[in-house]
């Protein structure tokens, strides 16, 4: 087709005016008619058998519907392990883990029924450190993980409660140190962060008796893989369930899973055909919900003199938390990467995901890779510092090009690794000492560079209409979440119908009329259901075209389109509206659809000795971010004052969109480096359940950002588009931990960089210098 | 206990019979059904739940109904003056000031009341006005920006 119209240009967000007059519903807005308020009791112990329930108090309430325990609920879920009941069976694996629950007239009843469940519980040991949960002698927290339904890829590891161990073996490690002029043997550790987006978790859930139908409304960044588990546990035909999303108040990898869904689906079991909604407040979202993964990681590298890498072998404990969750496919695709954009000739990987009687972790945008990155992009500088190497031509030398064979058996292209580096760097200056001159102030500068897989393979669908009025409507499976997606996706409709933007509108997402998306997750969206949703607007185009060729006389290939018309190519001025065309052709109600499916083809499986497979991502996405900070001595505060964040979108569908992105990412990368924190005792109990005790990044304190977009295409990308949501905050604490290290002089290896972290790091450097 | 009151909201009279200790926030949402004004925490420290009480922007869910005969009460319902988006409404359009948009109700509430304090803030001014709204999508740049847009907007009349 001819030039691009509205892809790559900064269009304003479709959805915009519905959000700024708080007229969009979310999930946690819904309200159905004759609904139920619905109530769950969490388990105040981290590891406990349950003796005995007793819940006759409770159903004797006035006002409660429903009443129902793990008794009712025999069924368990997960993605990859299916280890988690809808309700505790027989025992609890954290504090938080969901007990019982209660369906009542109002949400007060529901509360004091709640209150009324009696629970005998018998303690257990409790396991708070993966890397002692694994030790030989523990008690499994799992003891009957072996007979759980799992996933095919799944490795079980040799010692108790390693849910997953990922192996990646390349090369021989050992004669690589041995060859090697410079070793450095370091562990680095990241603690646990939760997504805390800002609309809490609920979900509502009606089950019809006659007709066998069970409807769960919530904001699921992934209602088909619900889907698909609910059918799963039940038993139950998937024609007989729907999902329907509400808006969603962002996700960040929390709303993938199921969390309020299974318990409200238990107690709409018992409500009589009534709707039930389950909703969590923020504090019970913290303790109940899902955590990014702790992760202890063991790195050790071998260098040669001029910097080349040589070997790299590196240790990873996921901290799994009480149930599987994600964390085989994170420990599998965090792990793998986590050597760093690379060429290394021998590399060994071992990650653990292990058992812990904590909140469960599971995604959390970027996916495992900004707990490598803390580690080996930080290593990378040590190394360099050693070797009296510039960090930047450390990096240059063995950084991945166009070409590149990777330590897991795949040769890349389209990388734009190396203009990130050079642009994130630039932008700040990096090497140029800082004007800025304050007693007790140390200023320095670092940056960090990161490697993403997506989820491969999976598949998106699309449908298309294009109805008599000239209207578009695109059928997609991808969730906005916030992202975005829906502004990218009409702009691809658009510019493949050459109609106006506020011609398109996105139908809401419902699985009974959507066709199968694999999941809004993974960066994936822009990619997959983009060439989809270009396919099904192509196919819909094509069809237009095919019935206006008789009616302007001409042959389909000497027609074109734009401006929302079909005209012959030599006779531009007789031009149809491509809805005139719909309309002539099928009357004035008539609809063209247009469909179209991608599946990304993967090679061969990963192999699960060595981790080496020839195609293990769709695509890669490439960054560099570097930032310039401020380091008080006498407080340990650190100040981020300027952040470049270099990014290989492939294409930029929506400049505007790409720099939101980034710069949200950045933020949330910023929050995980310095202010956030989950704090839990060694009790499992959670210390900081609530917006003022775990931080988040306000208005105030945030850095001048420069957002950088590369654009190295990916040929099967729609126009050339790879993904971009989740390395926004990737590389971000790395390039921070660097730019300490390059003011103070002191390496701190442990997350966040809190004040009183960062000033006993600085305390003990100053007497280990004395 | 319950308790008559009357109040006006986005410049309606309303009368009714509440619980006292019902949460302004549960009223709005729960009771009279617009949910445009959001729940992001329920203890203060989110600010999701902004609106305008007498003029001035408070927690929705730290404000008790009992408190409310006579009060005069905004949210983002009543922020759009007749058919066109009121001016930090259309800054928050243009500039890509939401992103999932949950904090955004609370966002626009705020932003208007320091607008109508102070029309023509600083970026520091505007950032201090918001460090109690908390965002997890935005980074909150476009968002200054926004409110800067629209301060100019207002001005330009």
């Amino acid at each position: 087709m001819a030039e691009l119209t509205v892809i790559g240009k900064p269009v304003t967000r479709v959805d915009a005016n519905e959000k700024v007059t708080g007229q969009i519903i979310y999930g946690y807005d819904l309200a159905l008619p004759n609904m139920l308020y619905g109530k769950t009791l969490f388990s105040p112990k981290a590891h406990a058998k349950i003796k005995k329930i007793d819940t006759t108090k409770a159903k004797a309430l006035p006002g409660v519907v429903a009443v129902v325990t793990g008794a009712d609920a025999p069924w368990t879920h997960g993605e990859a392990v299916k280890d988690k009941p809808f309700l505790a069976q027989g025992k609890v694996r954290y504090i938080g883990e969901p007990v019982a629950a209660v369906a009542a007239e109002d949400e007060d009843i529901a509360q004091a029924a709640v209150k009324l469940i009696k629970v005998e519980y018998e303690d257990l040991p409790v396991y708070i450190d993966p890397e002692e949960a694994c030790k030989p002698g523990c008690m499994e927290i799992h003891e009957d993980y072996d007979s759980y339904r799992k996933a095919n890829f799944m490795v079980r590891g040799a010692a108790p409660n390693i849910a997953e161990h990922f192996k990646l073996r390349t090369g021989d490690v050992a004669k690589g140190f041995a060859e090697s002029d410079l070793v450095l043997d370091e562990k680095y550790f990241v603690p646990i962060i939760q997504h805390a987006a800002m609309e809490p978790h609920s979900a509502h859930a009606q089950w019809d008796k006659n007709s066998g139908r069970l409807t769960i409304w919530v904001a699921n960044d992934a209602p088909f893989r619900a889907l698909h588990e609910i059918s799963e546990a039940l038993g139950m035909e998937k024609e007989k369930i729907r999902f329907i999303n509400p808006a969603q108040g962002g996700g960040f990898g929390s709303k993938g899973g199921l969390k309020c869904e299974p318990i409200a689906v238990a107690l709409a079991f018992h409500t009589n055909g009534r709707p039930v909604r389950v909703k969590f407040n923020r504090e019970e979202t913290f303790i109940s919900t899902l955590t990014r993964h702790a992760a202890t990681v063991y790195s050790k590298t071998g260098v040669k003199k001029d910097g080349t890498l040589v070997a790299r072998e590196m240790t990873i404990y996921w901290d799994a938390g009480a149930y599987a969750e994600k964390s085989p496919t994170v420990c599998i695709r965090g792990s793998l990467p986590a050597p760093g954009p690379y060429r290394i000739p021998h590399v060994k990987v071992d990650g653990y995901a292990v058992y812990t009687n904590k909140p469960v972790a599971g995604s959390y945008r970027g996916y495992g890779i900004p707990q490598g990155a803390w580690a080996g992009e930080q290593q990378m500088d040590e190394l360099a510092r050693k070797l009296g190497i510039d960090p930047i031509d450390i990096r240059m030398k063995n950084i991945f090009v166009e070409g590149d064979m990777s330590y897991w058996g795949e040769q890349l292209h389209a990388v734009g690794l190396k203009e990130t580096l050079i642009k994130a760097t630039e932008a700040i200056e990096y090497g140029k000492r800082s004007s800025i001159n304050k007693p007790g102030v140390k200023i320095g500068k670092g940056f960090a560079c990161i490697q993403k897989p997506t989820r491969s393979p999976t598949t998106s669908n699309a449908g298309v209409t294009v109805n008599a009025q000239g209207e578009v409507t695109v059928f997609a499976g991808t969730v906005e979440i916030g992202q975005g997606c829906n502004t990218i996706l009409s702009q691809v409709a658009a510019e493949e119908l050459r109609v106006p933007m506020n011609k398109v509108r996105i139908h809401q997402l419902d699985t009974d009329v959507i066709p199968y998306d694999a999941s809004t997750t993974s960066s994936r969206s822009t990619y997959h259901m983009g060439n989809a949703v270009r396919g099904a607007s192509i196919h819909a185009r094509e069809q237009i075209m095919e019935a206006a060729a008789p009616m302007l006389e001409v042959g389909t290939r000497d027609l074109s389109v734009a401006d929302g018309k079909v005209f012959a190519k030599d006779q531009p001025q007789q031009a149809l509206p491509i809805g005139e065309v719909v309309k002539r052709k099928l009357g004035i109600n008539g609809i063209v659809r247009g469909d179209a499916s991608y599946t990304y083809e993967i090679g061969k499986d990963l192999d699960l000795e060595t981790g080496h497979s020839d195609h293990a991502s769709a695509f890669y996405m490439y960054a560099t971010q570097a930032a310039e900070v401020a380091v008080d001595e006498e407080s340990g505060r650190i100040r981020v004052l300027r952040m470049s964040a270099a990014h290989d979108v492939g294409k930029a569908i929506n400049p505007l969109n790409c720099a939101a992105q980034i710069e949200g990412g950045v933020v949330m990368g910023i929050g995980s480096a310095i202010h956030e924190e989950l704090v839990i005792d060694n009790t499992g109990k959670v210390r900081n359940p609530s917006f003022l005790d775990y931080h988040l990044v306000t208005s105030l304190d945030c850095p001048e950002m420069i957002p950088i977009i590369v654009e190295c295409a990916e040929p099967e990308g729609p126009y050339g588009a790879k993904g971009l949501g989740e390395p926004g905050l990737a590389p971000t604490p790395a390039a921070i931990g660097n730019a300490v290290a390059d003011a103070t002089g002191v390496r701190i290896y442990d997350l966040p960089l809190k004040p009183e972290n960062v000033f006993w790091a600085l305390q003990k450097n100053k007497k280990s210098a004395a | 206990m319950n308790k008559q009151i009357e109040f006006t909201l986005n410049g309606k009279s309303v009368s009714r019979e509440v619980p006292t200790h019902r949460l302004l926030l549960d009223l709005l949402r729960d009771e009279i059904g617009m949910t445009g004004t959001k729940e992001g925490c329920g203890t203060g420290d989110c600010g999701a739940c902004t609106v305008l009480l007498d003029g001035k922007p408070v927690n929705s869910c730290l404000v008790l109904s009992g408190e409310l005969d006579g009060a005069d009460i905004v949210t983002i319902e009543g922020l759009r003056i007749g058919p066109e988006l009121h001016p930090v409404q259309q800054a928050f359009v243009q500039d890509g000031g939401a992103q999932c948009g949950y904090c955004t109700p609370g966002m626009l509430m705020m932003s208007k009341a320091l607008l109508d304090e102070n029309p023509n803030p600083t970026d520091e001014e505007i950032r201090y006005a918001l460090s109690g709204n908390l965002c997890r999508c935005t980074g909150y740049a476009k968002i200054v920006e926004a409110v800067k847009d629209a301060a100019t907007i207002i001005r330009n009349g």
